[in-house]
Parts: C-alpha cells; sequence; structure tokens
C-alpha cells in the first residue's frame, strides 16, 4: 500500500439551535490516501487480487485511528471511498465494500451492522457527505447523521481517498419519534 | 454509554461579563484537523510531517454594535480564552510544544461582521503571544483573513516559530467548516507544523545569489 497522506479530523458540537449540547457531541473522520492499485492497467477484470492486497491493512489502520479520535464510545459509524478522476467508482467500491476492510471496525466498535457508505468519484480536496448509522440498529433514528469533510489536495488523480467517521452520539437535540411509531405506519 | 466530555463551561458567557460585550460571545463549534503527510513527489519522507490545525465558531459580540464600537478591551478575554482552548488542542496532537516548528493563525469573520471583528481577536496579545509562549515561540505568527459564507475556505501560511523568515517553513494548511461562519459568527483558527515542506530545496536568503531587476528584461517579449 503506497500511502501520501492520513487526515484526521474531530468535529466538537456545543451548541444545536440555541441550546448547549451537554456532553458536547463528538464525531471523528480517518481518511488515508493511497495509489489506486489499479492506476495506468486499463481496464481489470478481477479487482480480488488488488482488494487483497490492500483493504485489510487499511482496514486496520483507519479503524485503530478513528477510534483513537473519537476517544468515546463508538455508537454511529459509516465509510467513504473517493476516487481520483483516471480511476473507476468500482475500485474505490471494492475497497470498502469487503469483509476485510469494515470487520475491523466493527470489532473494535463492538458493531453488528452494516457500515453505511459514499462511494464517488472526484476532483482533489472537493467535499463529500459521509453518512453515519448505529452500530447495531440501523432503524434507530436518532443516530442518522452525516458528516461533510473536505481534504486539500487528495486525491490525486491516480489515488483513491479512503475514510471512516465515527460518532459518540446521535444527532446533537436528536428528538424525532422512534421507528414504526408514525401516526398511521404500517412497518 | 456516553462520553464524559463536557464543555459546558466553555459556551457560557464570561463570569461576570454577561452583560457586557465581552460575555456575548457564545461557543458553537471546535474543530481539529491533522494532515500527516508520508510522501511528496513519489519519495517517501524519512519521518510524515504534520500539520495540525483548532479552529473555533464563536458567537460575534460586536454585530449591531457599529464601527464606534471600541476593540480594544472587549475582545482581551475572549482572545485569551480562545487561545488557551485552540492551543490545548494542538497540543494535544503534537504531544507537546517541543514537537512544533512552525505556526500560523487565522479568522473567517461571518458576513454580518466587520474584517476588523477578527482582528480584534486574533492581532492582539491576548491570542498571539499566548499562542507565542504556548507554542515555545517567537516570531511574529504568520496570518490570513477573510470574510465569507459558511464553508469559505481560508488558506492559512505557516512560519518558523523562532525567527519567522526559514524558507523551508514556509507553508500553508487550508481550512473550512461546512457550516461556519453564519453571518453572524467568527470562525478562529490556530495552526502549527511538525516539520518543514516535504524536501524543501529551494536554498534561503543567505545562499541566494544577488540579483536585480535586470533579469527580468525581456519577460514579456
Amino acid at each position: 500500500m503506497k500511502l501520501r497522506k492520513v487526515f484526521t479530523l474531530v468535529e466538537e458540537t456545543l451548541e444545536e439551535g440555541g441550546e448547549a449540547v451537554d456532553p458536547v457531541a463528538r464525531i471523528a473522520v480517518v481518511a488515508a490516501v493511497i495509489e489506486n492499485p489499479w492506476a495506468g492497467k486499463g481496464f481489470v477484470e478481477d479487482l480480488t487480487p488488488g482488494i487483497d492486497s490492500v483493504a485489510g491493512e487499511l482496514g486496520l489502520l483507519l479503524s485503530a485511528r478513528v477510534a483513537a479520535a473519537l476517544d468515546a464510545p463508538i455508537e454511529a459509524y459509516g465509510k467513504a471511498g473517493i476516487v481520483g478522476l483516471n480511476g473507476e467508482i468500482e475500485h474505490a467500491s471494492g475497497l470498502i465494500h469487503t469483509l476485510q476492510f469494515g470487520n475491523p471496525f466493527r470489532d473494535i466498535a463492538s458493531a453488528t451492522t452494516l457500515l453505511p457508505a459514499v462511494e464517488k468519484r472526484s476532483g482533489a480536496g472537493r467535499g463529500f457527505d459521509i453518512p453515519l448509522k448505529h452500530i447495531t440498529d440501523m432503524k434507530l433514528r436518532s443516530h442518522h447523521q452525516t458528516i461533510e469533510v473536505s481534504f486539500a489536495d487528495a486525491p490525486h488523480a491516480d489515488e483513491i481517498l479512503i475514510a471512516l467517521a465515527a460518532a459518540a452520539q446521535g444527532r446533537p437535540k436528536q428528538r424525532l419519534r422512534t421507528f414504526g411509531t408514525d401516526p398511521g405506519a404500517t412497518v | 454509554m456516553k462520553p464524559t466530555k463536557s464543555y459546558a463551561h466553555l459556551l457560557t458567557g464570561l463570569d461576570g461579563f454577561n452583560q457586557t460585550i465581552e460575555g456575548q460571545w457564545g461557543l458553537r463549534k471546535i474543530v481539529v484537523q491533522q494532515t500527516e503527510t508520508h510522501s511528496e513527489g513519489g519519495s517517501k519522507l524519512p519521518k510524515p510531517i504534520t500539520q495540525v490545525t483548532a479552529l473555533a465558531v464563536i458567537q460575534n459580540p460586536w454585530i449591531g454594535h457599529g464601527t464606534d464600537c471600541e476593540l480594544i478591551n472587549s475582545p482581551q478575554r475572549i482572545a485569551a480564552r480562545l487561545a488557551k482552548l485552540l492551543s490545548e488542542r494542538i497540543l494535544a496532537v503534537t504531544g507537546g510544544a517541543g514537537a512544533i516548528q512552525a505556526f500560523g493563525k487565522g479568522a473567517i469573520i461571518g458576513e454580518s461582521g466587520e474584517l476588523e471583528h477578527g482582528a480584534a481577536i486574533i492581532h492582539t496579545p491576548y491570542f498571539a503571544s499566548n499562542l507565542r509562549s504556548v507554542f515555545e515561540g517567537d516570531a511574529v505568527i504568520s496570518f490570513a483573513d477573510t470574510r465569507g459564507p459558511a464553508g469559505e475556505i481560508l488558506v492559512v501560511p505557516l512560519c518558523e516559530k523562532r525567527t519567522g523568515v526559514v524558507r523551508d517553513y514556509y507553508q500553508t494548511v487550508r481550512v473550512s467548516i461546512p457550516d461556519a461562519p453564519r453571518p453572524e459568527e467568527i470562525v478562529l483558527v490556530a495552526a502549527a507544523s511538525t516539520g518543514q515542506r516535504p524536501f524543501p530545496r529551494v536554498g534561503d536568503r543567505t545562499t541566494d545569489r544577488l540579483i536585480d531587476t535586470s533579469l527580468m528584461n525581456g519577460a514579456t517579449e
């Protein structure tokens, strides 16, 4: 794995709607920028050797980093794969939609659900939204949330940016009905 | 389990000053970002260089007070608090002031405020001297400021912390917060780097040969 940069971001929200958020709401994102394993190779039919060479290592690196950055029990999580302009979205998807990549994060977070994801192709430094959902119950509305990030100078055209996001809580000031309790709803 | 961290004491106005302008600030968000660079130009660095930025989103306490409002006394305690808050966040990442080699600062003022409101915080000893002291530097801290909408990008310049004018350390770091500043908010920025630019090799003022403007002759032809 050819690693160029690692970004770590921690966002703390202390106020929402004019009210104090206490304890403060924390979300952490860690992104690694690596060379696209398939750069310059044309259309590669079988992506599995490239995936197997990178995905597990990335999953271990990012999950350990994001758990340390959050510095609190993880309640919601998500992931991102942003491929540079010369690559295929399938390249980013290939790296993040694997058990090698996701299981280290699930292990650290004591999580059981699928990781919600964003996959896109983008120029360097563009913003993208990472969706997060609860780590054991994807229907838990209080924890549906999104963090927008952008990382300067990444990914280059022949690179892939892979990120994990972790939140210590649901949305600040969450107060929606729980899933299945909406009037007239049949689930 | 819930995280135990609580920063309620930072959100509120200053004790006993809630009826004054300086008591009317509020802290909405803190964002700390670090960028580790492991390679550049295809070459691996001997050790990664880390740039760290700490940003605070506060209520602009001078909104509605006009250009007659004094900006000498009212920023003092706000600026000092922000210096403490942001420098502590950066030190927590670098592991101490010893690892910091370059620093910078900045402000993004929301559209209802004046550029002078950002200057009132970052260009005072209460902010800058405190940062210098905590980061163990001596130089004037490089800065950038702008006024803009939420998500505005600010590119913050950094300089070497002891003497400032050391070319290998000239570098910048980009910051932005998607939902800040609101029109009546200010984003304050402190920045630090643990190293020089990757593979610096443009010399410095001691190695430059003497030149005059004749080198530019013919440049437009």
